[in-house]
């Protein structure tokens, strides 16, 4: 019998790398264009020595003095600013402070990208973003795994991350959590350590409950349809809406048990001594955008609309969602110093509570996170 | 037909040497670069890392786990794939009705589908187990039925004119003829399967590969760690496409 005609399927490389002496070159010249490839966008933009390009004011002050007869320039100081995954209501006072131009008459430029918490922590550390938005929960095993970034700034004076049920389903404490199906995005993040310490202190783990995970976050229509009996959620999201919906919602949250840090702004280590200046006056039109939102809500409103036209297409949530957003800013320390005050005492709290939860690979204090001289007043 | 030994001193000193260059390589970007271990870890740190997380237990539950839904899924996707492809090569009007739907799903991405299955399936094993099946179904069903349809006609004819049954034809002609694309396909799908099954993991998993990338990279900020499961889903890979080879090999020769 005469073998099949040539076979219409191509060699897969890994074969040719067995088999073909003469393709050696070819395949190690294909790993080695594949790792510069792979590291080729960080090049463009890292500053591995920690030396981030100096801002252009910084360049304009150094030069005015050495050439006293050139008119000093002007030019606006460049921030990157990273901001949540997507464009939200919830990031208004960045909108307001941009479209009012509070930054801009602070002498910045500031540019927006929206980026997951993981990875911004990851470029503000690289340098390629210099200021940006993430858990405190997220910054103390991130520093503690040597990615140089500090906590300059607090958003949310109480911890955001909740969990939520409805009013019906009789749950008014932790310790109604045993045994119920709880929903949450994924066994990570804020919101599962939240949940940790939340059972802890009712002396449950989550092997009393029974954990369902939904990763695409739809765990409020979850709890809405019954599927779990709650979930993990933000106070300014998922129980806003769920009320919205006509139910009756239950918060549990976790500030009067285990303080933990909320979400806040964090900047790369090297940014901070060479843009020093710049993201304090960036901290300062942040905090002046916020002041403006908690007297006035609708400015928010309006600047995240004109923003995020998209959101016009349901003012009320947005409305809603923005009057639990600016509830939230505000926890016992921000009442006594004023919005962005950072709770020093809470991080070393959160720091023990991490460690105990294996997060704190390598010991890390307060001072090592956070940084409180860039907030007006030096904090 | 001369057959050739897979593993000679050769290919051993070609692989040997490969990942030495490669090793060296992602050393000097390391070096030249000065970049932090939170932006590329070197070699020897991850190394070092993986010690550690096999030692302390870290990578076998997952490594297992994700072992587990490759192969279920693979088996069950290339199993199906098997009787499709044969059904689109010998049948005109299948082929007809099934193409489009069948390039349609390979079209979809499968991440958008992953959240659906795992709701429709269960956050266990049965939805990994069908994303990796619906992953490796089309590049074997296609290759199963190029293979059979690149069986000479003439075979054919004279198989029929001896009066071979069907079950002769297929065993005797159809099968031997079409195993090369076959199993072309299934090294493929095989490949396919392991990504399969982090897609599905990453759909809602408490184990697996895949959440132990997630966990490194956006819990714990460990992405030495993050390297470490990503190199072992690459060693994944490689074992059980080499393994495909391997009874290819036994059952077709070299090619």
């Amino acid at each position: 019998m005469s073998s099949p005609g040539p076979t219409p399927v191509s060699r897969h490389p890994l074969e040719v790398f067995v088999s073909s002496s003469h393709s050696r070159f070819l395949v190690v010249g294909f790993l080695f264009v594949f790792l510069v490839a792979a590291c080729g966008g960080q090049t463009a933009t890292h500053s591995p020595s920690g030396s981030a390009a100096p801002s252009s004011a910084g360049s304009a002050t150094a030069d005015s003095s050495v050439a006293p007869s050139i008119e000093p320039s002007i030019a606006p100081t460049a921030l990157s600013v990273g901001l949540g995954y997507i464009p939200n209501v919830q990031f208004a006072p960045f909108y307001l402070a941009q479209q009012a131009g509070y930054y801009e008459d602070a002498g910045l430029a500031v540019t927006f990208q929206n980026k997951i918490d993981p990875d911004l922590i990851a470029l503000v550390g690289a340098g390629n973003i210099d200021v940006g938005i993430a858990d405190g929960t997220s910054v103390i095993p991130a520093v503690s795994n040597g990615i140089p970034i500090q906590y300059i700034a607090t958003l949310y004076g109480k911890f955001p991350n909740v969990v939520f049920a409805k009013e019906s389903t009789g749950i008014r404490s932790a310790a109604d959590l045993k045994g119920r199906k709880i929903g949450t995005p994924g066994r990570y993040g804020s919101g599962w350590i939240m949940l940790q310490a939340l059972l802890g202190s009712a002396g449950l783990t989550t092997d009393d409950v029974e954990i369902v995970e939904y990763p695409d976050y739809t765990q409020r229509i979850a709890v809405s349809e019954g599927a779990v009996a709650a979930a993990t959620g933000f106070a300014n999201n998922e129980p806003v809406q769920l009320e919205l919906s006509g139910d009756k919602a239950t918060v549990l949250r976790i500030d009067a048990i285990t303080p933990l840090p909320g979400p806040g702004l964090i900047a790369g280590t090297a940014a901070l001594d060479t843009k020093h200046d710049a993201i304090a006056a960036f901290v300062a039109a942040t905090l002046r955008a916020m002041e403006e939102i908690k007297a006035n809500p609708q400015a928010g409103l309006d600047a995240a609309i004109a923003a995020v036209p998209e959101l016009a297409a349901d003012r009320d949530t947005q409305a809603a969602v923005l009057a639990a957003t600016i509830d939230s800013w505000t926890g016992p320390v921000q009442a006594a110093s004023g919005l962005g005050a950072i709770d020093t005492k809470g991080w070393t709290a959160s720091v023990d509570y991490l460690t105990t939860l294996g997060l704190v690979p390598s010991p890390v204090t307060a001072g090592d996170l956070v940084r409180t001289d860039l907030l007006p007043g030096g904090g | 037909m001369t057959q050739r030994r897979l593993v000679t001193p050769s290919s051993v000193l070609t692989v040997v040497g490969a990942l030495a260059v490669f090793v060296l390589v992602w050393r000097a970007i390391v070096l030249i670069g000065g970049y932090p271990p939170f932006i590329l870890p070197a070699p020897e740190v991850v190394f070092g890392r993986f010690l550690v997380a096999l030692s302390d237990g870290t990578i076998w539950p997952h490594l297992s786990t994700t072992l587990q839904e490759v192969v279920l899924g693979f088996a069950l996707g290339a199993s199906a794939a098997l009787v499709v492809g044969y059904v689109l090569a010998r049948s005109a009007l299948a082929e007809r009705l099934l193409s489009p739907y069948l390039v349609a799903a390979q079209a979809m991405p499968i991440l958008a589908l992953a959240p659906l299955l795992a709701m429709w399936f269960g956050p266990g094993l049965l939805s990994k187990v069908v994303i990796c099946s619906l992953i490796v179904f089309f590049p074997v069903a296609i290759a199963t039925m190029v293979g059979i349809r690149s069986v000479d006609a003439r075979l054919l004819e004279l198989g029929r004119s001896l009066r071979a049954t069907r079950r002769q034809i297929l065993t005797t002609l159809e099968i031997p003829a079409a195993l090369p694309s076959i199993l072309g396909g299934m090294r493929v799908g095989v490949t396919l399967a392991v990504v399969g099954a982090v897609v599905g993991e990453w759909a809602g998993a408490e184990r697996g590969l895949g959440v132990l990338i997630n966990l490194a990279r956006g819990s714990l900020f460990d992405i030495p760690l993050m390297f470490v499961a990503l190199l072992t889903l690459a060693l994944l890979g490689i074992v059980l496409y080499v393994a495909v080879v391997v009874v290819e090999r036994r059952l077709v020769g070299v090619r």
